[in-house]
């Protein structure tokens, strides 16, 4: 089922949204004028994304600087210095869609 | 985590650095490619993707300088051979980097 979570016009491009449905935690990204939603919290040690820097498709943790690609939500690196103990895995994604200026985010 | 992503992920940083700089990635493919490879073998061990063609030593300072792309550390150098140490990236006028010289790392002489 796709809800809504924000207004275009909230997110410039190269900007972030973070919002709740539920006990979903979302982060909603804008690249080049296109949207992306991925699970807010860091799959190393649980940071807020965004908090963190987002740079074209790639959204940097502001804890240990792992990075994330938005359209994947895969992991690209782990956290620096490398913590084997707690490995990085990728961020859950979900399927956005646009009508009315509105942002949808499907939530399953 | 996958190597190409993260290959995908350097080229796409290091160019934002290099091209304010007058560099490029070598029109080498190859060579491009299996540096980025070793550099993200790199990065998995030490969590920054060092130049590949340097020796990583005990000395932060001294490491820092070899963290790729480290042409603001060794521009005197790379503005000469119109390169970098491993030729990952080459000046933005150069089509054969293969025609191009290597200088060792002492300074260099003047005149």
């Amino acid at each position: 089922m796709f809800v809504p979570v924000a207004q275009t016009r909230e997110i410039a491009s190269g900007g972030m949204k973070a919002v709740d449905r539920g006990d979903r935690k979302i982060v909603i990204c804008n690249f080049n004028d296109t949207f992306y939603a991925v699970e807010r919290q860091c799959s190393h040690q649980g940071a807020s994304l965004d908090m963190g820097t987002l740079d074209g498709y790639i959204l940097t943790c502001p804890l240990h600087y792992a990075q994330f690609d938005i359209r994947t939500g895969e992991a690209l690196s782990g956290p620096v210095p490398p913590d084997p103990r707690h490995p990085t895995g990728d961020l859950c994604s979900y399927a956005v869609k646009v009508e009315n200026d509105t942002i949808l985010v499907e939530i399953k | 985590m996958n190597v190409q992503a993260r290959k995908e992920a350097l080229r796409y940083f290091f160019r934002k650095v290099v091209d304010p700089l007058g560099y490029k990635f070598s029109p080498d493919t190859e060579l491009v490619e299996f540096s980025l490879e070793q550099e993200v073998a790199l990065e998995r061990k030490y969590g920054v993707p060092y130049c590949p063609c340097k020796r990583i030593s005990g000395s932060r300072s001294e490491n820092m300088k070899i963290v790729c792309p480290c042409i603001p550390y060794h521009r005197e150098h790379f503005d000469a051979m119109k390169r970098c140490w491993c030729g990952l990236f080459v000046h933005k006028d150069v089509t054969d980097p293969s025609k191009l010289k290597q200088f060792p790392a002492q300074p260099l002489k003047k005149g």
